[in-house]
């Protein structure tokens, strides 16, 4: 599903050169669950947003179900992964000003769904996370918890082939943490591939392969039995 | 997707009130200063319009030349001999007809005399040119006869009441009577004239009246409106070339004696309804409008909207940032810069949707207000018509997208991961447009705020210029004929009252117009030779100077001690310096001709401002002409009053008025009052210059309040540290207000030029006017810092008190 190679990404900013990825290659088959760690400042994120094609890389390769995306424009982008890709951050990412229900909506908005059908959907999700019955309410109303099961159910409401999870579980205690585990590892098991960034050993050991990263390069896989 | 969009909007705009409520109410301002503007315009550009043939009427205006080619008088009107002869020599004229107004005529009913103004003598096809409705009457014929005459509604109601006007009889100034043929509706509020009272125009025929003919001969008398139709789409190009030999065939040996009259005058064809914004001659039907107030508030329309817009703007991008983190997850989700777009463009349309609806609504409220201050009878009826509504309703998509395009861009253009990973700072080029956007609106702000000032200036410049007459304590009163007789012994018995100074009488009086004018002869040589300047007449008696208390130069007054007056003439100082002598001295004993008459100037009077400061002191002739019996040059009669006793003064005028003539309606004013009606446009002009400059102001320091709201709060935590490295609140005050100072020195520096430019254009139309003063400008530009230092503070200090604990433990 994913394949890159010799992946650069350098971030310029004045004097500073930061390489953050240096010749990367990975590869991510379909129904895989990869858990990517590594110490801070390594360029787990950054993986990710290229992955997600949030960001565009300097150089190398990028294949994508097949496709060469790494030179996709801003639109192209857009529209492969709107269909394609789900986004679970660290800080949740709802947006203030809509209701639950109305967040996990929102990308069946973007991608064309008729209302009738949103709604369907949207209560689907919804009854998986178990947090139908605070679909009015706003994020801030929410716990932490339940605002990451909001997050997850809009990532998942347009049945994505791809999740990417960016240290998921970061901002949570131990018990809603293992929840939002067991979410990812449900969906896995229906067939979404996941790729998770994670500081936690712990939450690493959900997925099928660690891909352990230092200063843009991978230097160790480990494969989960 | 759209209701998705309405309902961030919505809750957008709920919760940041303060910057949702500034966008709204800048923006609800400025449409509602612009529909006002916008009701003004319209009704202005709808004058005569009513008229079925309005595109094919014309007015006929006449122009005259003196011996060296200038143009020294421009009327409305034409003498009757012209509507004689047109008809006959321009086959392409399908209606003519004519207004004459014969001036404040009274008229009695019985019981009932008043003045009237609006009186004119008119040809009977009439309503045949003018679409106006006749209510009773047949308007064919009802001013076909000689002696009758045709009342609006409301005049018919005045004398008769309820009863049927039909075949009764007015009695007019005691002297003939007139049957009512017909009541016709008023002429609408937005036509050039409006005739109250019509006579036909044959009882110009008798004799008695003015005569058959004058009506072919007297080329002198310019004083009939005359109206022509022409056929469709005529190029009256056609028309005006032919007009010179129209001219010197006509007039040969009639005006200009001797010589092509068609060098000393000049007719013109003016389109009906180019009359109320476009003509401009020295004498017309009513007070016209001018185009140049419709372009200066059009002007003002937009620019108050423009900074309402330029609010939006500023406030939105600034805020922006705050919206980052929304855009950034819209983006990732799979929003794309499109939808972004129409999204940030949907808020602002439909902000500015809310905003013109709301001003619909203040504009019931503040019509009104401008019905007073301008004296119009403005309603918004106007815009009520889907021609106009549906463009307005319309408008806001456009504003909307004016005002909301930047911000939409700009923040659609957001990099979702930047936005994403918290902190993020709207910077760079984004802080420089919005500086640009505050900088405009301060020029704008500066330069209206000198435009006010300098109006100002120039209007209390004309209230108080010394005059060289006395305008305090006048009473004047229309004079006629039936006076004649007793006019001695009506004054006596007025003097004798001590607080009657001086009784005179004259054809016209100062602040009124010097529009008469005849040939002047001055010695030559050997002979009299013609004068090639253009010397005003005025008809005075012995009193008329003492009354107003004009200065002699040189020479006397007329004096009833001298029995041979009547002959002699009184020059003032602009008259004897355009006939080319040197001294007011060796004028006086001189011999001159005027109007065929021979005698001496007898004095010289100092200048004095007879018509408005907006004119030049015109070269002027007194003549006191021998009484005619049944007859007068004299139109009114001066009273200078001590201005002690008021009451028992109009009571001694009263009844000495209802003892001489019994007949004629008791009416005076006070000159003050025509004084004041001088400079009312200019009056009107200041005050909604003022209110709109400070209308503009508001707005945008209600911009400026936000802006700087916003950019203090970003600057909290710098401040917090400041505050703990040792900073003290005015220090701290000043570091925040420092940057919006250097914003209105910028704008200062570039709207004094603008403003000079356009107040020294302004200015032109004065003959007499105030110098630019360089004070203006900076009182101006300090005004406008205060204010902006105030608006700035007013958040500066409150962030600057506020416990550095605070603002540090919220990072
Ligand atoms: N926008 C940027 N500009 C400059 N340098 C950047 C930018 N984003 C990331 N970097 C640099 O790139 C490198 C990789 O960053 P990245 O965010 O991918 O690290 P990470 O592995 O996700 O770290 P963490 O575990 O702390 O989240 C870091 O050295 C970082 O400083
Ligand atoms: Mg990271």
């Amino acid at each position: 599903m994913i394949k890159i190679t010799n992946l650069e990404k350098i971030y310029r900013t004045e004097e500073v050169e930061t390489v953050a990825l240096n010749k990367l290659s990975i590869e991510v088959k379909g129904g895989e669950f990869v858990a990517v760690m590594g110490p801070s400042g390594c360029g787990k994120s950054t993986l990710l947003n290229i992955l997600g094609l949030l960001d565009d890389p300097d150089a190398g390769s990028f294949v994508f179900n097949g496709i060469e995306v790494a030179k996709f424009n801003e639109r192209k982008r857009a529209d492969l992964r709107k269909h394609n890709i789900g986004f679970v951050f660290q800080s949740f990412n709802l947006i203030d000003e809509l209701t639950v229900f109305e967040n996990v909506e929102l990308p069946l908005i973007y991608t064309g769904v008729k209302s009738a059908d949103r709604k369907k959907r949207v209560e689907e999700v919804l009854d998986k996370v178990q947090i139908m019955h605070r679909r009015n309410h706003y994020p801030q109303q929410l716990s932490g918890g339940q605002q990451q099961r909001v997050a997850v159910a809009r990532a998942v409401v347009n049945s994505p082939k791809l999740i990417l999870a960016d240290e998921p579980t970061g901002n949570l205690d131990s018990s809603n943490g293992n929840e939002v585990m067991q979410m990812l590892t449900d969906l896995n098991e229906q067939g979404t591939t996941i790729v998770m960034v994670t500081h936690s050993e712990h939450d690493a050991r959900y997925s099928h392969r660690i891909i352990r990263m230092l200063d843009g390069q991978t230097v160790l896989e480990n494969i989960m039995v | 997707m759209i209701k998705n969009y309405f309902k961030i909007a919505i809750r957008n705009l709920l919760r940041h009130r303060l910057i949702s409520f500034i966008n709204l109410f800048g923006l609800t301002v400025g449409f509602t200063c612009c529909l006002l503007i916008l009701t003004y315009i319209l009704n202005e550009l709808s004058y005569d319009r009513y008229n079925k043939n309005a595109d094919n009427i014309y007015r006929i205006t006449r122009t005259f030349y003196n011996g060296n080619g200038d143009a020294t008088l421009k009327l409305s009107t034409i003498s009757p001999p012209f509507g004689y002869y047109l008809p006959t020599d321009f086959p392409e004229i399908q209606k003519m007809t004519r207004l004459l107004n014969i001036g404040t005529t009274s008229l009695r009913y019985k019981d009932k005399l008043l003045n009237e103004q609006d009186v004119y003598c008119a040809d009977e096809n009439i309503f045949d040119v003018f679409t106006i409705k006749v209510l009773k009457g047949n308007p064919a014929t009802a001013l076909k006869d000689p002696f009758c005459v045709m009342l609006t509604e409301e005049t018919a109601k005045k004398y008769f009441g309820d009863e049927d006007p039909i075949n009764k009889v007015l009695r007019g100034n005691n002297q003939f009577d007139l049957k009512v043929t017909g009541v016709f509706k008023n002429f609408p509020s937005n036509a050039h004239l409006h005739p109250d009272i019509l006579i036909s125009f044959n009882t110009l025929k008798d004799s008695a009246v003015y005569g058959e003919e004058n009506l072919r001969k007297n080329w002198g008398n310019n004083s009939f409106l005359t109206y022509i139709m022409l056929p469709e789409n005529y190029n009256v190009k056609n028309m005006e070339a032919r007009f010179p030999a129209f001219l010197d065939k006509h007039m040969a040996g009639q005006e200009y004696i001797g010589q092509q009259a068609s060098k000393f005058t000049k007719l013109d064809l003016q389109k009906l309804t180019d009359i109320h914004l476009h003509s401009h001659t020295d004498y017309e039907a009513e007070p016209n409008g001018d185009i140049k107030r419709v372009y200066i508030f059009s002007a003002i329309a937009l620019i108050i909207l423009l900074i309402a817009c330029i609010n939006y703007m500023n406030l939105s991008t600034a805020r922006s940032s705050l919206r980052a983190r929304e855009i950034g997850i819209r983006k990732v989700i799979g929003a794309r810069k499109k939808e972004l777009i129409l999204q940030f463009l949907g808020e602002s349309v439909l902000l500015t949707w809310a905003a013109i609806l709301i001003a619909f609504g203040l504009l019931y409220v503040v019509l009104p207000w401008l019905n007073t201050v301008s004296g119009q009878n403005l309603s918004i009826d106007i815009l009520l018509k889907w021609q106009v509504l549906l463009p307005l309703l319309l408008s806001p998509i456009i504003v909307g997208a004016l005002a909301g395009l930047y911000p939409a861009l700009f923040m659609s253009s957001f990099q979702p991961i930047k936005t994403l990973k918290g902190l993020f700072k709207v910077g760079g080029s984004n802080i420089s447009f919005r500086k640009v956007l505050v900088v405009t609106q301060f020029a704008i702000s500066i330069i209206l705020i000198i435009t006010t000032v300098i109006v100002f200036q120039q209007l209390k410049f004309m209230q108080n210029a010394s005059l060289g007459y006395n305008k305090d304590h006048i009473i004047t009163m229309a004079y006629s004929a039936q006076l004649n007789n007793g006019y001695e012994s009506f004054r006596n018995t007025l003097l004798q009252n001590p607080d009657i100074k001086e009784v005179g009488r004259s054809s016209r009086i100062p602040t009124g117009r010097l529009l008469d004018g005849m040939d002047a002869y001055a010695p030559g040589n050997d002979s009299m030779i013609p004068v090639k300047a253009d010397i005003r007449y005025v008809a005075a008696d012995y009193d008329f100077i003492p009354v107003y208390g004009i200065q002699m130069a040189e020479g006397r007054n007329f004096s009833r001690e001298y029995g041979t007056d009547t002959s002699n003439f009184i020059l003032n100082e602009a008259a004897v310096k355009a006939i080319g002598w040197k001294t007011s001295q060796e004028t006086v004993g001189k011999n001159f001709r005027y109007d065929n008459m021979d005698g001496h100037i007898i004095g010289v009077m100092k200048d004095f401002h007879f018509e408005s400061l907006h004119q030049t002191i015109a070269p002027l002739i007194l003549k006191m002409p021998a009484p005619v019996p049944n007859q007068t040059y004299y139109n009114a009669i001066s009273i200078k009053i001590s201005g002690q006793h008021l009451a028992s003064t109009l009571s001694t005028l009263k009844q000495t008025w209802e003892k001489y003539q019994p007949d004629l309606p008791y009416q005076y004013t006070f000159l003050d009052e025509n004084f004041d009606k001088l400079y009312a446009a200019e009056q009107t002009q200041e005050t909604i210059f003022a209110t709109f400059a400070c209308i503009a102001i508001f707005i945008a320091c209600l911009g400026l309040f936000g802006l700087s709201a916003f950019a203090i709060s970003q600057r909290i935590k710098e401040i917090g540290i400041r505050k703990v490295l040792g900073a003290n609140v005015s220090g701290i005050v000043g570091l925040l207000s420092k940057d919006f100072l250097m914003l209105v020195g910028i704008a200062s520096v570039l709207a004094f030029p603008i403003a000079w430019y356009a107040m020294n254009n302004w200015l032109k139309d004065f003959a007499y006017r105030i110098d630019i003063q360089w004070w203006v400008f900076l009182i101006a530009g300090i005004a406008a810092a205060l204010i902006a230092f105030v608006t700035v503070s007013f958040q500066a200090i409150k962030a600057a008190m506020v416990n550095p604990v605070k603002s540090l433990r919220t990072e």
